[in-house]
């Protein structure tokens, strides 16, 4: 028996309809595809294809070390030490700035008396100062001879004064954190309270009827509201710890002796300062892996929650 | 009629693009009257001049070059720096070229033209030598009874004098934020303690790899720098002052004395301050060193191997270091010209005719550390200099971790 079967004109009017709109979308979508395609995916693809070369930005020759690049960067300190900044300038940033974005919502959104646009504003500002700008004006407040904050800590009667903020490797990594937390946290803050004020104002009447109030009523109806917003805060700022560059660039140069390095400075210096491409390709390579991985992991996390 | 057709020169385009670094005065005001110079002997000449900081200068410049419009003509420093464009085929080898009549071959002698050579052959053209020298307050000296030393432990005795005199003054401000401020300075204790002779194979990474970086003298070099630091030498964040914010310190007079390149002279005359005098790097009591040996590092130009104009590139250099031009540019920046031909008659300040004789007099010079090392070894150098200062290393921990990225160098390079 055959199993020919008949479409009735509905439906096959209805196959039409579906194909001509997967049609359209992919025709839609052709261009931006096309443009990741030729910006995002093939220069991908060329990193990883040069990470397994040894080369320079003006060397003649490409020559083939295999997986040279990356036994490299396993033993490399320098590396490491990037990758542990990274690190903590990831788990401070979501810390102190998701942190600190949620408390300072939280307050504007309570309601100060008076003067609640003005305080938005002060501490949103710094986001629309570029980063390059920003770590200017934090030079001139390290500064261990004419700064303030050396000033303040002279006037605390603290003695000895502290060394240069940004010439101590021991905290250098710490004044970078605290000027990309002054510089991030107002957008954070604006995020946040834009969830805070989505949710619905008779939660809170209904919850006090029960008699929750205060950290009560913000734990158990505040938080799982705001829930969302706050994943993807974390997330942003995750991302943003991982593709930190210009701040560093500016205030230390991943300097002193390394103390400030990142992946991203580590590589920009591997490849234009030293000559090496196919390392800084190795560690670009290294660098997406973890980035993928991780935002996967919060992508994954968030649908769960 | 053939006559006239001979005058006639074929219209082309003559622009051409010259990268230097920014920040050193007299040297554009210099290339802008040689330009109108050489304008009368070549009437479609344009100069587009770009200035760029140090440090981007640094990276900037393989990206240029590597790319399809790189400066025809670019500043560079002599040793590993020009050495590596050469290698790579981005820097053009102008030996034919300068030979020619008017050529940079001709102005300049055997010794400086080595300069920029590979394997014999030209790869740029020397302007000038940069060297360094402690600059001090004439007044402040004379007032209060000290004067310049000769040796190491009287500069110790300095640094200790001055803070005496006033404890919140700091006697020889060290702006290392970039790093190679400190770096100049274990250049010289390096030479002093140990001596050229002593570094050659280790510097060049040629030593056994049992004996690399191995001489007790480099752990000395480094207590050295720690023993000006406990005299009170520095102020408390040399890591974190900037160059400029040091000279600045030296300028204003609330420093009696700096380390200084030669550069800085023109600096200080551009500000109106010439109310100083200048000293060598002391001698170690004890060291392997030439005391008269001098900080030296020549600089000067080299041309794009990607230039449209690759002869007019080497006219326009060559042209730069005749004897004429030698003479302006010593006069507008201070600096010691390559070519010398004519040196008596730059009329320079007191502290250029001082230093220009101290130089010619040297016995020998120092290469510094961080132009003359291969980059990781010299990267190493310079993170040293930041941890020993902080005291995060200590001398020989420094030492330790560079004979550690050298061996690595040696092994990667594989020199034997």
């Amino acid at each position: 028996m055959s199993q020919v079967q008949t479409l009735s004109p509905a439906s096959a009017a209805e196959r039409s309809r579906v194909m001509s709109t997967a049609t359209s979308s992919a025709l839609m979508l052709a261009p931006v595809l096309l443009l990741c395609g030729v910006f995002i995916f093939i220069p991908a693809l060329l990193t990883v294809a040069g990470s397994f070369f040894s080369f320079g930005v003006t060397s003649p020759h490409w020559d083939f070390v295999g997986g040279a690049n990356y036994a490299r960067a396993a033993t490399d300190p320098v590396f490491w030490t990037a990758m542990k900044n990274n690190i903590i300038l990831v788990v401070g940033s979501v810390v102190l700035q998701v942190g600190l974005g949620t408390i300072l919502a939280a307050i504007l959104d309570r309601g100060i008396p008076t003067g609640s646009t003005f305080f938005r504003t002060i501490i949103f500002a710094p986001i629309v100062v570029s980063s390059v700008a920003v770590a200017l004006i934090w030079l001139i407040i390290f500064d261990p001879n004419t700064g303030i904050l050396n000033a303040i800590v002279k006037g605390m009667g603290l003695t000895p004064p502290p060394m240069g903020w940004l010439g101590d490797p021991n905290i250098s990594i710490w004044m970078v954190l605290i000027v990309g937390t002054w510089q991030y946290t107002g957008f954070m803050m604006v995020m946040i309270l834009a969830g805070l004020q989505a949710i619905p104002k008779e939660l809170y009447e209904a919850a006090a009827f029960d008699g929750a109030r205060g950290v009560k009523a913000f734990w158990y109806i505040t938080l799982p509201g705001i829930r969302n917003v706050l994943a993807v805060a974390a997330l942003v700022t995750t991302i943003s710890g991982f593709k930190a560059f210009d701040l560093i660039f500016v205030l230390t140069q991943g300097g002193p002796a390394n103390a400030t390095q990142v992946l991203g400075t580590y590589i920009y210096f591997q490849a234009f300062k030293f000559n090496d491409m196919g390392y800084a390709y190795a560690i670009s390579v290294v660098l997406l892996a973890v980035a993928v991985v991780l935002g996967s992991l919060q992508l994954k996390s968030n649908r769960r929650a | 009629m053939a006559a006239v057709g001979a005058l006639v020169v074929p219209a082309q385009s003559t622009e051409l693009k010259m990268w230097i670094l920014s920040g050193n005065p007299g040297n554009a005001q210099f290339l802008t009257e040689a330009e109108t110079e050489f304008q009368k002997t070549h009437p479609d000449f344009k100069l587009v001049l770009e200035q760029l900081p140090n440090e981007s200068y640094k990276t900037q410049l393989p990206v240029a070059l590597a790319g399809s419009a790189p400066p025809d003509v670019f500043f560079n420093w002599a040793g590993e720096y020009a050495a590596r464009f050469a290698k790579e085929g981005q820097a053009l080898d102008i030996t034919e070229l300068g030979a020619k009549p008017g050529g940079f071959k001709h102005s300049l002698s055997d010794a400086w033209q080595s300069s920029f050579e590979l394997k014999g052959r030209n790869f740029g053209v020397p302007t000038d030598a940069v060297s360094k020298y402690f600059f001090y307050d004439k007044e402040f000296f004379a007032k209060n009874n000290l004067t310049p030393p000769t040796t190491f432990n009287g500069l110790v005795k300095l640094c200790k004098s001055i803070r005496q005199i006033d404890p919140s003054m700091v006697p020889w401000p060290l702006g290392n934020s970039e790093r190679w401020i400190v770096n100049h300075v274990v250049t010289m204790l390096n030479e002093r303690v140990l001596g050229n002779a002593n570094t050659a194979a280790d510097y060049d990474l040629s030593a056994p790899a049992d004996q690399l970086f191995t001489n007790p003298g480099y752990v000395e070099a480094w207590q050295k720098l720690v023993d000006l630091q406990d005299a009170g030498c520095f102020q408390d964040a040399p890591n974190a002052t900037s160059p400029e914010a040091a000279d600045q310190m030296f300028l204003a007079q609330v420093s009696p004395m700096t380390f200084c390149g030669t550069w800085c002279a023109a600096t200080f005359d551009k500000d109106g301050y010439t109310g100083y005098s200048l000293f060598r790097f002391p001698s170690i009591e004890g060291g392997k060193g030439d005391p008269a040996a001098t900080f030296l590092v020549p600089q000067g130009y080299q041309i794009a191997a990607k230039s449209q104009h690759p002869e007019l590139a080497a006219e326009w250099v060559s042209f730069l270091v005749s004897n004429e031009q030698a003479v302006n540019y010593a006069k507008l920046t201070a600096a010691v010209p390559s070519n010398a031909a004519l040196i008596e008659q730059v009329g320079g300040t007191e502290q250029f005719n001082w230093f220009a004789k101290d130089i010619a007099q040297s016995t020998g010079s120092v290469m510094v550390l961080n132009v003359l090392l291969e980059s990781a070894v010299s990267e190493a150098y310079l993170d040293a200099g930041v941890e020993v200062l902080n005291r995060t290393k200590t001398p020989q921990q420094a030492m330790d971790y560079i004979r550690g990225i050298a061996l690595q160098s040696k092994a990667r390079l594989g020199r034997n």
